[in-house]
């Protein structure tokens, strides 16, 4: 029971990482990544590839953010100027684009087989203290990451990015290139995701293309939607919702043993898809949002 | 130069596919002002539609008919339920909610018809040759489909009084509005139609591929990079582009294999973004 516990605090810790990420992006300066599981397969895979020649662990975790960083540069060099939707479908298509490179890139890849294998971290650790190892790191990761957008925020900065959100054109008007600024945040924000990427990779020990679907994308969004946009604690608490209703629709199998694993599997979809509709609607500030404003 | 001349003509009927989704996404960009995530999942509704009906009926032609009733009647409920609510809000979350539209109608039909695929009992009949160019009678009578569903919408649009009123409010909502015309009625003429022409899409991929609860979300990216390429709300543009798109695929897949054909939309999405943004026929607005 620890065990799982403890192994759930790890995916959550991961996919915390994901929404903190996100939530830079959209919550804080607005731009709409439908694409954020591209950068975290980006990371994934630069991991997995990386230690597989030996590399050390110590290398690939940053090597994984920056190649996703990097992964994002051209693309939100090309598409950022552009109008907000635009740039969403662009990101969709990334995502895409980089699943279907993995798939076909036997040479690297291993295609769909994915790749097997992949050394654990805290490897001389046995057991629990080896995952107690690894959440105690996504702990420390996680809170220098929230330690940094919190100075960002309230550095000029990120009165920027926050100003960008609000009203794009008085920027301009301003004199100021919003579409630097977003660009900045978009490679950041893929870092995170880049480096959640290189942990997942590493912990769970095997990856195929299969697992970095845009359903995953879409969680991390109901889990920011959920939690309420452009906080901490909304990334937080989104997430733990999140990863309490993956969980629970596991038990649920239990309670329910007529309903089979693909059906299972379109449930899920199917949550996450009135998720987003229902908080958008009715929600759009999320749960711990601002009660104040409409 | 044949086998150029055959994969264009391959290309051509599922270029006709892909202009048909893209005039769903264009229409209701031009007219609703966002990106319709759902569109891909409608086509797919669409196409389970149509082989409940086929079965059924036993004529394939009254389940066509079903699959775009069925296409009509989840556009009118999607935006009765949903984008109804969203119409104030920005654009985005309209995007968003559609994207949420979409996976609910996934999920309906992956528990209802479950995730294997299935096939329309289309006859199997030889393909004749026009001066040495083989041409799968099947594949003809998509087109046909394709291009008659094509003539339907643009008579609606440009021979009927709501057709007019849909281009005037997507010409300029209020101008339109103080000219009279009822945004209500307007809004529910175009997801009829915008679900009607997604269904049509869905069952013609149906009866050129297979029908799985994946089929319509992978024509997704297509769809929007030829309503991007057409110039984004225009028509004409929408359904040549997505020719256009569709022959290019087919052309260049000996050259870059099948698995990058995909990735070739994209990259003409990217390269339009860049040069063009406005598309072929777009006007210049509100792109940048």
């Amino acid at each position: 029971m620890e065990a799982y516990l403890v192994a759930i605090a790890i995916v959550t810790g991961i996919y915390v990482l994901l929404a903190l990420g996100l939530n830079l992006q959209y919550g804080l300066t607005g731009i709409i990544n439908f694409g954020h599981v591209g950068f975290f397969c980006v990371g994934a895979y630069t991991a997995a590839i990386l230690s597989q020649h030996g590399v050390s662990l110590f290398i690939t975790l940053p090597a994984s953010a920056a190649l996703a960083a990097l992964a994002a540069w051209p693309l939100g060099l090309v598409s950022l100027r552009l109008r907000d939707d635009y740039f969403a479908i662009v990101s969709l298509g990334f995502s895409e684009v980089v699943r279907l490179i993995v798939t076909s890139e036997r040479w690297l890849t291993n295609g769909v087989q994915g790749i097997p294998g992949i050394p654990r971290m805290f490897a001389d650790l046995s057991g629990m203290s080896q995952a107690s190892a690894v959440l105690g790191l996504l702990l420390v990761l996680n809170l220098v990451a929230i330690f940094a957008m919190r100075r960002m925020v309230s550095s000029p900065f990120g009165r920027m990015i926050e100003a960008i959100r609000d009203n794009e054109e008085a920027v301009k008007a301003l004199g100021k290139d919003p579409a630097r600024f977003k660009l900045r945040v978009l490679m950041l924000g893929s870092a995170l995701a880049g480096v959640g990427g290189a942990v997942y990779a590493h912990y769970i020990g095997f990856i195929a293309p299969e697992q970095f679907i845009p359903l995953i994308t879409f969680q991390i969004w109901m889990a920011i939607i959920m939690g309420g946009v452009g906080r901490v604690s909304g990334a937080l608490v989104g997430t733990i919702i999140l990863m309490v209703f993956m969980e629970g629709s596991r038990f649920l199998r239990d309670v329910l043993p007529f309903i089979s694993e693909v059906e299972m599997a379109s449930v899920r979809i199917g949550i996450v898809g009135l998720a987003l509709i229902l908080f958008t609607i009715h929600r759009p500030q999320g749960l711990m949002g601002d009660y104040t404003r409409k | 130069m044949r086998d150029i001349i055959e994969l264009a003509s391959i290309g051509l009927v599922s270029g006709l596919v892909i202009g048909l989704a893209a005039l769903a996404v264009t229409l209701v960009f031009g007219i609703a002002r966002f990106a319709n995530a759902a569109t891909g999942d409608t086509m797919t509704l669409g196409a389970y539609a149509a082989l409940i009906g086929t079965a059924w009926t036993g004529s394939f032609l009254a389940g066509g008919a079903l699959g775009i009733a069925a296409g009509a009647a989840t556009g009118l409920l999607a935006y009765h339920f949903v984008f109804k609510k969203l119409e104030q809000r920005s654009s985005v979350a309209s995007l968003l909610a559609s994207i949420g539209v979409g996976f609910v109608i996934r999920a309906v039909l992956g528990l209802v018809f479950g995730h294997g695929q299935q096939v329309f009992q289309l006859p199997m009949v030889r393909p004749f040759r026009i001066y040495d160019i083989r041409v799968q009678p099947n594949d003809l009578k998509i087109a046909a489909a394709a291009i008659v569903t094509l003539v339907v919408v643009f008579l609606i649009l440009h021979a009927t009084p709501i057709g007019r009123r849909m281009r005037a409010v997507a010409d300029d909502p209020m101008l339109a509005k103080v000219s009279g015309i009822a945004p209500k009625r307007v809004m529910i003429a175009l997801w009829a139609l915008a679900g009607g022409v997604s269904a049509v899409a869905g069952v013609l991929l149906g009866m050129k591929t297979v029908v799985s609860p994946e089929m319509g979300w992978e024509m997704l990216l297509p769809a929007f990079a030829a309503a991007v390429l057409g110039g984004i709300g225009h028509p004409v543009g929408a359904v040549v582009a997505g020719i256009l798109l569709g022959v290019a695929q087919e052309v260049v897949s000996p050259l870059v294999g099948f698995t990058y054909k995909i990735a070739l939309t994209y990259a003409v999405l990217l390269g339009v973004l860049l040069f063009r943004p406005r598309g072929l026929f777009g006007r210049n607005e509100g792109v940048r």
